[in-house]
């Protein structure tokens, strides 16, 4: 008796167990759920707080998650990899990730939904954005934000300096240490100094000294005198008036720094503004002033890029409901919240909005910054990691004051050798 | 009795206290610290002069509970631990039985060198493997993945377990009728049960604290307490009072299953060590 | 009890009842070591091939063969490679001598009962069980340069500040610190269980022999604890050697802006999952799986030299 109770229990225990393991196994949503990898970008925190609404309308659930970037696209890259369907919609970065992933065959062609759609209007896209994310004629993506690096400043500190808006960048070296040596508890600068992440916000410096990551003959151009003259003032800048560890700063911790009143300036891309302004995020949300990036020796050469697309995996079973979402998500209407909390977005339309809400001297420095920026902010090259490793190196040991010549030949050489292969 | 030796001398004595106070301090101080920071405000946090002088506030564990994920991440967790454990001590402890009984060294050296091989070498070919069979982002995976941790651990503690045990019993309940595997189930076991509460222990606590499985192979929904904590800090910039307060959390369960089970968790991390 | 089999008919499991007894050995070990061979030996043996081709970006697209040329360039590349080896080195074995020496003397001293051996017991569990993660965000704070409780001791001290895990130089010398912190108390375990297993005779009587303490300990326990010793360096050294949670937590994909904290482990992982270059991240986890197989050979043979 005893043992046939025995035998049974453990029967069950086993079927228990196997149970549950297969009920994991769904990996896939139903159809009436779509499942969204985001970036915690603000574009994320303002469009999809009304998501609601979007599922009201739809009668479609939607399942958000969100990473960190490089969290995002190293679950990409896995998921994808293993052709999983349990994305729909996914954030990514067009100018790094559509032409890798696309060569993967990794993405949904979205052309025929996008350009058929005259109520949502693919054409109302700017070109330079819309290119970002088509191939060969084929759409992509769908471009859902845009950005500029741009100056965001202290306007007490510089008051009490009695200085102006920096206009040029040895004006901000000079307005950075006059601020620092003023005030022993203020950087007079910050900016991401790790390695790869500084490499988008270091393109704005590069380009105003004239310089490029490529050179016209499709060689590497991190090894001209300007360039080396931009690594330099980079360094430099981060090493006299940065915090300490400023390498392993990306931007939540430089941003950190600036909104804990301990930076005077600070450049980084326009769209992460709300972090500074907002009161529950920041001591100085009142005293931030926005200008456009300084001139370098080539002028003022921000980047002006498409920053973040909605793309549809390949292997997405739910591709039609992902373009619905995508749809609503990337509506005038939605443009307009996005834009409303900062986040440029690709349309012509909503770029002629005025909008109440953002300061009126950032809004000027976006619409000086796209009539002279750049549009991109890494080289643009199949596996962007690697270069940006690559190209990020010589920053580093300009920041830690080290040989910054020798840091670049090395860079320049190693540069030179990924793009033949990549060409190969 | 006899004198104490010069080993307990009151110089030895009072030495030996400072120093075990100091050991202990400094295993505990960090802990403490994050447990302090988790109930600062920021701004306490960023002042150097309250240190231990603050105003309390649960601030930062609402913060953490109120993301109705944390929850969920929780849950994941849990079923991931309390799945893996089981399933592993389902093929784990039979296979030390039989494996210390028939002194399989060659198959128990392949169980152990699964201890030994770095996990980042197995990610790749595993998610292929997951996906080719649509496992990737279930439950599934991720209890896999964890009992290939729990398996070995589990093997290991037990063969020691089952060395003690003495063949004898065996022989006596054969004589009584029952099969070989039937000894093994009703006898054995019954005199092993504090080393399975051994395996049991450390392999969910092996699994609860696992990072880098869940890091690559978990899914939308599936993620576990330490992938959602990992995420937590790109966040803005960092929210330390709320990042403390999740990794209290998330350790503090860890932390009252060693409390209780002590004795259990000590004879796992020792297992095997001693004996050779 | 024994009635069950003498006087029951036989009913239809009988026979694969009596079969799985005839082969118990292997249907008791069978799922286990499929398990194993299914999770790891399969795996293995792809990860050969993968490492033999120039697969990268997707796993799924085309690749070619490239032979050793992975090993190649892995083995003279002098910018990553060698600086991870060197630095996987240096992290196990300095973070691993200091846990054995530490962890020696605070076993040594627990040794014996006494009041309070019962709390320093429970404590020194607290690091070994913390989820890892959550220790490495700890300590990411307490090092934090300005605000981390690290440099407010050295200013009550009246020490200058440091950039602890921040700063390039001392970020890896920080991390070792953290594992010294985290897993002494698993050596002090171990040890612990060896000294109360060994015999009080020879004690006595080098101690009657007027051998002072440090004389016994070196020549009369430590040798008899050589085992035991060896087995706690072995799961340690590996332990270390693969240390994955601190230095991804603290430093990232990548080990730092410098790559000063990258290690075999944590290279291999940027490889895979950064640059997705799959067949020279297989060569370089092979080459890491050997060197670690290597450490194990040979400490294990130190072990079994006692033994026999």
């Amino acid at each position: 008796m005893s043992m046939r109770y025995r035998r049974t229990w453990m029967l069950g225990a086993t079927l228990a167990t196997g149970a549950m393991v297969l009920a994991g196994c769904s990996g896939g949503g139903t159809d009436d759920t779509i499942n969204i990898a985001v970036a915690n970008h603000p574009w994320t925190d303002a469009v999809l707080a009304n998501v609601e609404d979007f599922e009201a309308e739809s009668g479609l659930n939607v399942e958000v998650t969100s990473y960190t970037e490089d969290q995002l696209s190293q679950q990409l890259n896995v998921r994808l990899n293993a052709n999983a369907d349990d994305i729909d919609v996914m954030m990514v970065r067009p100018l790094q990730e559509i032409r890798t992933f696309d060569r993967n065959g990794w993405l949904a062609d979205l052309t025929e939904h996008a350009t058929t759609d005259e109520e949502w209007d693919w054409s109302d896209f700017q070109e330079g954005p819309q290119e970002s994310v088509t191939l060969e004629d084929r759409v992509l993506g769908v471009p859902l934000a845009t950005e500029r690096e741009v100056l965001y400043y202290r306007t007490d500190l510089l008051e009490a300096a009695g200085l102006e808006v920096p206009q040029t960048l040895e004006e901000l070296e000079a307005a950075a240490q006059t601020i620092q040596n003023q005030n022993p508890d203020v950087y007079g600068f910050v900016s991401r100094g790790a390695r790869a992440a500084a490499v988008t916000q270091f393109s704005s410096f590069l380009y105003s000294y004239g310089a490029d990551w490529v050179a016209e003959d499709g060689t590497s151009g991190i090894g001209t005198p300007e360039a080396r003259e931009a690594y330099t003032f980079y360094g430099d800048m981060l090493r006299n008036y940065g915090p300490p560890g400023v390498t392993n700063m990306s931007w939540p911790e430089a941003m950190g720094i600036f909104t804990q009143g301990r930076a005077a300036f600070y450049t980084e891309a326009d769209s992460l503004y709300t972090n500074a302004t907002d009161p529950a995020n920041s001591t100085v949300s009142d005293v931030v002033g926005f200008a456009q990036f300084p001139e370098g020796p080539a002028g003022s050469r921000p980047t002006n890029v498409p920053s973040w697309a909605l793309a549809v995996p390949g292997s997405s079973n739910n591709q039609d409901s992902a373009w619905e979402f995508i749809r609503w998500a990337t509506n005038q209407e939605n443009t307009l919240v996005a834009q409303e909390n900062g986040v440029i977005g690709a349309r012509a339309s909503a770029w002629e909005t005025e909008m109440p809400d953002i300061p009126a001297d950032l809004a000027e420095a976006q619409r000086s910054s796209a009539e002279v920026g750049v549009g991109y902010s890494h080289p643009v090259v199949l596996n962007v990691s690697r270069a940006r490793d690559i190209v990020g190196d010589p920053i580093v040991t300009s920041i830690e004051g080290g040989d910054v010549d020798a840091a670049l030949d090395a860079a320049d050489g190693a540069f030179n050798e990924f793009l033949a292969e990549e060409n190969e | 009795m006899k004198a104490r030796s010069s080993l307990e001398s009151r110089g030895f004595v009072g030495l030996r206290a400072v120093l075990l106070i100091v050991f202990g301090l400094i295993c505990l101080a960090p802990i403490v610290w994050m447990l302090l920071a988790s109930f600062k405000t920021n701004i306490d946090i960023y002042d150097p002069s309250s240190t231990f002088s603050f105003t309390p506030t649960l601030q930062n564990y609402s913060a953490v509970f109120a993301q109705a994920d944390f929850l969920q991440f929780f849950f994941n967790s849990l079923v991931i631990g309390v799945g893996s454990t089981a399933l592993s001590l389902l093929i784990g402890v039979p296979a030390a039985f039989s494996m210390q009984r028939f002194g399989m060294a060659k198959s128990s050296g392949l169980v152990l060198l699964s201890r030994v091989i770095p996990h980042v070498t197995l990610l790749v070919p595993w998610y292929f493997i997951f996906a080719s069979l649509q496992m990737v982002g279930g439950y599934s995976s991720l209890i896999i993945s964890h009992m290939f941790i729990s398996v070995p651990l589990i093997v290991w503690v037990m063969i020691g377990v089952f060395e003690g045990v003495p063949v004898e019993l065996e022989e006596a309940a054969r004589v009584d009728g029952l099969t070989h595997i039937g000894a093994f189930r009703r006898i054995v076991i019954p005199l092993v049960v504090p080393g399975i509460a051994t395996s049991a222990i450390l392999s969910f606590i092996f699994s609860w604290n696992n990072f880098v499985f869940a890091l690559v192979l978990s899914g939308t929904n599936t993620r576990t307490l330490p992938v959602a904590i990992f995420n937590f800090i790109g966040y803005a910039s960092i929210d330390w009072g709320a990042l403390m307060a999740a990794c209290v959390s998330i350790t503090a369960p860890m932390i009252v299953m060693a409390l209780l089970g002590q004795k259990y968790v000590v004879a796992g991390m020792t297992a095997g060590a001693v004996k050779g | 009890m024994s009635t069950v089999v003498t006087g029951r008919p036989r009913r239809p499991w009988d026979g694969f009842s009596d079969w799985a007894n005839k082969h118990r050995k292997w249907v008791l070990a069978a799922p286990a070591i499929i398990f194993v061979i299914a999770l790891m030996v399969v795996p293995l043996l792809y990860t050969v091939v993968l490492s033999f081709t120039d697969a990268e970006g997707s796993i799924q697209r085309a690749f070619d063969f490239v032979w050793f040329e992975n090993y190649v360039s892995i083995l003279t590349d002098t910018a990553r490679f060698w600086p991870a080896v060197w630095r996987t080195v240096i992290f196990t074995a300095v973070a691993v001598t200091l846990e054995m020496t530490i962890g020696m003397a605070v076993a040594l001293l627990l040794r014996r009962p006494f009041m309070g051996r019962g709390l320093i017991r429970v404590v020194m569990l607290l690091p070994l069980v913390a989820t890892p993660v959550a220790v490495a965000m700890m300590w990411l704070l307490i090092f934090e340069p300005t605000v981390g409780f690290a440099n407010q001791l050295l200013g009550w001290l009246g020490l200058p500040a440091q950039g602890w895990i921040s700063d390039p130089s001392t970020a890896l010398g920080t991390l070792m610190l953290v594992d010294v912190w985290q897993w002494t108390p698993m050596v002090i375990l171990i040890l612990l269980a060896g000294l109360v297993g060994l015999p009080e005779e020879q004690q006595e009587a080098a101690r009657i022999d007027g051998a002072s303490n440090w004389q016994r300990f070196w020549h009369v326990t430590l040798p008899m604890l050589k085992t035991t010793v060896i087995a706690a360096l072995l799961l340690r050294s590996i332990d270390a050697m693969k240390t994955f949670d601190l230095l991804y937590v603290t430093k990232g994909t990548g080990g730092g802006s410098s790559h000063e904290v990258e290690t075999l482990n944590i290279y291999a992982y940027a490889l895979s999952f950064d640059y997705n270059e799959y067949g020279m991240a297989a060569a370089l986890v092979l080459i890491y799986f050997l060197i670690i197989v290597g450490v194990l050979v040979v400490l294990n043979m130190r072990r079994k030299e006692k033994v026999r």
